[in-house]
């Protein structure tokens, strides 16, 4: 198949970064969006031109690297996947694709189709761990956790850190990120003896990082490859409020 | 670290935000007073708003509400004008409307369009009625102020029909939206709970829609 890229180009964080144009040919519906990525830039160094810089490691949906906005999307056309997990066959023959880094103050481009997301790990750098020293693996069934507990804090942990939630915000909220940490370590007993301290440092973190306040539109559910449930936001903001009068 | 304002400022947007919702459901009951045969109306609606003016409870409420609304706006426009800088450079393809509904990504606009509506309503009534500006209210058979007539005055004006109604649009999409997202704001975060306040958002905002929206052009044709 035949597709017509408009891929934004850009050298540094510095420059100016525009749109440009690729004709490929030789795709195949099976390929998936990053071997469509690749086979281009195969292309380009036979051209001796500069190949287009763009981030994955796993290509299987669990690392959370690869994450670009694609036809005005982030992670292309599909809601709750990754780019990694997007095949050619969801578009046509013949279509125009255009791929753009993810937009936020707190993302700043580095090159091309990536962005800095250092801002996520400072977030995590301020409590998304327990401070307890926990040695070897202690026996399964020591600490007692109810199967609903236990399900809502995994579902939580399901988080890969891919910045789909800020990408698509129109507020560069990183609030489904950081409640999807948040929630996941509250919500058990390991993480509970730090609970109020983590919720104020993370979600200070998230504020001095600059990305916007969560106004709830809902995007962010519909994009998160992990389907992160926007209700992580609402219960951050209670334990918020909690911290606050009780921490 | 806790106390900064920056910090609380949207809890503080959904409280009053709120609080405006409540006020609306007394304003609209009051209000629907106008829709009764004009004689029976005329009386009930006098003497409502004597009794209202006259309750010092009501003058502490009035100014409470004063103050929702400028610090609601003011909040507000802080909020939009920050979230807007966390994401200086716009897709250049966006297809946004697949994820999120236009309203709650508007709530800025609508609520400026709220606010045109309030300046322009106080203006006609509040500043008449409150501050004596304008043209002077006329005393009723009973002695109060004849708040009745000033009202169907202003609604013989098919411009001002219009301006009241077509802006109940707006209001109907603001609140329906901020109902929602005000309780999630303040941390109430069960999971059927939110799909019942879900529904019942949808309620209020017809209501408060379609009931600010008819008064005025029942009263131009009455
Ligand atoms: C009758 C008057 C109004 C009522 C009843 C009302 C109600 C509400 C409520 C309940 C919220 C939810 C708060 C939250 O999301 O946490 C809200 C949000 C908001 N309101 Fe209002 N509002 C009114 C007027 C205004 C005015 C005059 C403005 C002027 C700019 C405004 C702008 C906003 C904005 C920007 C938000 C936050 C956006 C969002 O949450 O998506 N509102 N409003
Ligand atoms: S919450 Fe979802 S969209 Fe956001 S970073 Fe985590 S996995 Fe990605
Ligand atoms: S490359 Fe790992 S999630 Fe896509």
């Amino acid at each position: 198949m035949k597709i017509t890229f408009k891929i934004w180009r850009q050298k540094n964080s510095d420059s100016k970064g525009t749109l440009k144009t690729y004709d490929v040919d030789g795709l195949t519906e099976d390929m998936s969006f990053l071997e469509a990525l690749d086979h281009l830039n195969e292309q380009l160094v036979l051209k001796n031109e500069e190949v287009i810089a763009y981030e994955y490691d796993c290509r299987e949906g669990i690392c959370g690297q690869c994450g670009v906005f694609i036809n005005g999307r982030a992670h292309g056309p599909h809601d709750h996947m990754t780019t990694c997990q997007l095949h050619m066959r969801s578009f046509k023959d013949g279509d125009t694709i255009v791929v753009e880094p993810w937009r936020a103050k707190s993302f700043p481009i580095i090159k091309d189709l990536i962005v800095d997301r250092s801002a996520f790990d400072r977030i995590i750098e301020e409590g998304a761990y327990i401070s307890s020293k926990t040695g070897t693996a202690p026996e399964s069934n020591a600490i007692p956790i109810p199967k609903a507990k236990a399900d809502k804090a995994m579902d939580a942990a399901a988080c890969i850190g891919c910045g789909a939630c800020v990408a698509t915000c129109k507020n560069s909220s990183a609030a489904l990120f950081t409640s999807a940490k948040i929630n996941h370590l509250n919500s058990l007993p390991q993480g509970k003896a730090e609970e109020h301290e983590r919720v104020e440092a993370m979600t200070w973190q998230m504020k001095e990082e600059g990305f916007g306040s969560c106004t709830f539109t809902g995007a962010c559910e519909v994009e998160c490859p992990e389907a992160i449930s926007i209700t992580n936001i609402a219960e951050m903001n209670a334990r918020k409020l909690k911290a606050k009068l009780l921490g | 670290m806790a106390l900064n304002f920056l910090f609380y400022r949207k809890s503080l947007i959904a409280l009053t935000g709120l609080f405006l919702c409540v006020f609306l459901v007394v304003h609209l009951s009051a209000n629907a007073i106008l829709l009764l045969p004009n004689d029976i109306a005329s009386e009930l609606y006098n003497s409502y708003s004597h009794t209202l003016r006259e309750n010092p409870l009501i003058t502490v409420v009035a100014y409470v509400l004063y103050i929702s609304i400028v610090l609601h706006a003011v909040v507000a426009l802080l909020i939009t004008l920050h979230n807007r800088k966390a994401k200086p450079q716009k897709y250049i393809m966006d297809k946004s409307q697949q994820n999120s509904s236009w309203y709650s990504k508007n709530m800025g606009i609508l609520g400026t369009l709220i606010l045109i509506f309030i300046i322009i309503h106080l203006a006609n009534f509040w500043a008449r009625i409150k501050l004596g500006i304008g043209e002077e209210v006329l005393l009723d058979k009973n002695g109060y102020k004849d708040v009745f007539s000033v009202t169907y005055e202003l609604f013989q004006n098919i411009w001002f029909v219009l301006f009241y109604s077509i802006l109940a649009i707006p209001l109907a999409f603001h609140l329906y939206h901020g109902l929602k997202s005000g309780f999630k704001t303040l941390g109430f975060y069960h999971k059927k709970g939110l799909r019942i306040l879900a529904k019942v958002s949808l309620i209020y905002a017809i209501i408060m829609g379609v009931g600010f929206g008819i008064i005025p052009i029942v009263v131009y044709f009455k």
